[in-house]
């Protein structure tokens, strides 16, 4: 892991010369150092086994780049894992809960030692993971969980409180704590963007002089974040001094709307949002004020890996939250928002802009080029 | 006899194809009216020049979907791959050269040949237009997918993103290129031998067939239409947004459909007109815009989109047994 870490950072430097890679934060993710709370340790001893294994994944869709970044980060996991391995089968459910219901079902006829889901919807897997469960089943669980806790043994993810926490406090110090903001959601209804927007509210509610606007839902579409910008600006005019997005697959849209409604580079007011090369791009191509803290898909890779900690019968948290790199213009830090990395450094300006970051494959990381072997 | 004779000239036939279309047309642009005086008297931001050249720009894309889907409809068809189309389009083209004509050129070959696989199922191999599009729809995706690993590589030159976000005197370049295209359709679908048994079929395949219209020719024509026209949204459409996306377009399908029969396309074939469906594309595009403009959520969209449909429905069908 580390040499693979090792060369990794290599081609970084090798490949992007002037960007400062090194300068990421590498050290165990501070959601858990910083918790003020504890996870409950599972013992896995019941489900110890000698390899190689049999191992299944049944994923949701690879319906926007990030499901698709997420499923190479656990595709290259494999490979890297492959001399553990029996077979290792994916399934696709296409976003459609009844069709990864049967995809489960399936797995479990396969005799698959493990599973590893990426639920649909949170509800409609709940009886599905207890079923895997009472045939004696381990489920790893990744970005999406399901209610009833004691059906998994982990949920890998990451914290959308701290995502949440992190850039409404910057915008809200960016702003002096006087200002007019807009919030754009994700998808409605889906957990992660109703967190994240509770977890900014946390914070804007604390500041008198922070006056939210207006909350649209943009269901993560760059298309749906430049229409909804573009009337809200119509709306409000130069009123609004701030866009909270909880990604940039909306944010980018939003800085898109800016540009046509006529503002200059540099006059953009401060944003928020992280995940989308784009954003990272548009920031620095205008100069926008900015903090991006990507959801990485590098939580996939990192559940892969647990999947082995399960089956050698360790211990394992029964929550466990990848590292995210807090990302912020040059320039633009706040006292409590320090970057771990500038955006001029982190954004992939050669690349295109529908490439998701922090997806754990590496710093070459092309989705169009890439491919894993292992065994099938 | 004679009484009929000397009452005609006094009073003008009220029943004719054309004076029913031009009844339907004023009703939808008396719904676009009052929807706008509503919000206007409701927020002072919406009447704005900004804000209406805004709604215009959003809403050409639609149009030039609308006009594809509605020739389909005429024929008694159904598009469903059209938002595939325009992805497809939009991630394949602008992965070829940086040049905005080529990515053009490309684009509307792709979007024709692709409307010409569904004329070809529907017309030769009678598969239902709703079976043979959804499963071209489900094609494209896998080939996108397959083609972009997900993550679309295209750029987007600056002339392509003039075309879509630009203007000539303050009229955007979307608007200008959409009403070329409307106009020239509506001749072909009002003026020309083409046209009019297009019309024909839709009412009866069999009376178009014994005229001697090749029928199967029609269909895949009209097919072929709806593959260009998706084409061009998805162009446009991409250019607007500015970030090359695999689901460019997502939700056009249903948002054409509803387009094309609030403004009065039957799917039972036969009927619909360019200005009716276009007058329909800027009522959903405005819809969008009022909900955020007055400060409802987006959600609430859907309610109105899906109570227009349900209202058209039932307008044109108590229009078709008077």
């Amino acid at each position: 892991m580390r040499i693979f870490k090792k060369t990794a950072l290599a081609a970084a430097i090798g490949l992007f010369a002037n960007q400062a890679a090194a300068d990421t934060y590498e050290g165990v993710p501070r959601t858990f150092l910083w918790n003020p709370g504890t996870s409950s340790i599972f013992d896995a001893a019941e489900y110890k086994k000698d390899g190689p294994y049999v191992i299944g994944f049944s994923n949701a869709s690879i319906s926007n780049p990030w499901r698709v970044a997420m499923l190479h980060g656990i595709e290259a996991a494999a490979e890297r894992n492959a001399d553990k391995l029996e077979r290792f089968i994916i399934t696709d459910a296409n976003d459609d809960p009844s069709k990864q219901a049967a995809d489960v079902q399936d797995l479990i006829a396969q005799g698959v030692d493990i599973l590893l889901v990426s639920p649909a919807t949170a509800e409609a897997m709940d009886p599905v993971i207890r079923r895997a469960k009472r045939q004696g089943i381990p489920v790893v669980l990744v970005d999406r969980s399901v209610p009833t806790q004691e059906n998994f043994i982990s949920f890998v993810t990451a914290s959308d409180q701290a995502l949440g926490r992190i850039s409404a406090q910057w915008l809200a110090e960016k702003l002096n704590f006087e200002g007019k903001v807009v919030m754009l959601g994700g998808l409605a209804g889906a957990s992660p963007a109703e967190a994240r927007i509770v977890a900014a509210m946390e914070v804007f509610d604390q500041y008198p002089g922070i006056e939210v606007l207006e909350t649209q839902y943009t269901s993560w579409s760059p298309a749906n974040g430049k229409t909804i910008m573009s009337a809200l600006i119509q709306k409000y005019g130069q009123d609004i001094s701030g866009v909270w997005a909880d990604s940039g697959l909306q944010g980018s849209g939003s800085i898109e709307a800016f540009l046509a409604a006529g503002y200059e580079d540099g006059a953009i007011p401060p944003h928020t949002g992280g995940d989308f090369n784009a954003m990272y791009q548009l920031s620095v191509q205008h100069n926008v004020p900015m903090v991006g803290v990507d959801y990485p898909p590098a939580m996939g890779a990192r559940a892969f890996e647990v999947l082995f900690d399960v089956l050698d019968g360790k211990g394992i948290p029964q929550r466990i939250e990848v590292n995210q790199q807090v990302v912020v213009s040059e320039g633009h830090e706040t006292a409590s928002v320090q970057a771990d990395v500038f955006v001029k450094d982190y954004a992939l300006m050669d690349k295109p802009g529908s490439v998701i970051m922090s997806s754990g494959v590496g710093a070459d990381y092309d989705p169009a080029t890439f491919s894993a072997t292992y065994p099938k | 006899m004679t009484a009929t004779a000397t009452n005609a000239p006094t009073k003008p036939n009220r029943n004719t194809v054309r004076a029913t279309q031009k009844r339907e047309l004023l009703l939808l642009l008396g719904f676009l009216l009052v929807i706008w005086a509503v919000t206007t008297a409701l927020s002072p931001r919406f009447l704005t020049p900004a804000n209406l050249k805004d709604i215009l720009i959003q809403a050409a894309p639609l149009g030039f979907v609308v006009i594809g889907q509605m020739i389909v409809i005429i024929v008694r068809g159904l598009d469903l791959s059209v938002a595939s189309i325009m992805a497809t389009v939009a991630v394949i083209s602008t992965t070829t050269i940086d040049s905005t004509p080529v990515i053009f050129a490309v684009g509307l070959m792709l979007g024709a040949g692709i409307g010409a696989i569904n004329g070809y199922l529907v017309a030769y191999r009678r598969v239902t237009p709703f079976l043979a599009t959804l499963a071209t729809m489900i094609v494209l995706q896998g080939i996108r997918f397959a083609y972009t690993k997900g993550a679309p590589g295209g750029t987007l030159p600056e002339t392509f993103r003039w075309l879509a976000t630009g203007d000539i005197l303050g009229i955007p370049v979307a608007l200008i290129a959409l009403t070329v295209v409307a106009f020239a359709m509506h001749w072909v679908l009002e003026r020309t031998i083409f046209g009019r048994r297009l019309k024909l079929y839709g009412d009866s395949p069999a009376a178009a067939y014994m005229t001697g219209a090749p029928t199967r020719l029609l269909v895949v024509m009209a097919f072929v239409i709806s593959g260009v026209m998706a084409a061009i949204a998805g162009l446009f459409l991409v250019g607007y947004v500015g970030i090359v996306d695999n689901w460019t377009g997502r939700g056009y399908e249903l948002d054409s459909i509803a387009a094309a029969v609030i403004g009065g396309a039957a799917l039972s074939g036969g009927k619909g007109s360019v200005p009716g469906v276009l007058l329909a594309a800027l009522i959903l595009v405005s819809l969008f815009n009022i909900v955020v403009i007055i400060g409802l959520s987006i959600e609430l969209q859907l309610v109105i989109k899906g109570t227009l449909i349900i209202l058209a429905a039932a307008v044109y069908m108590k229009r078709s047994q008077n």
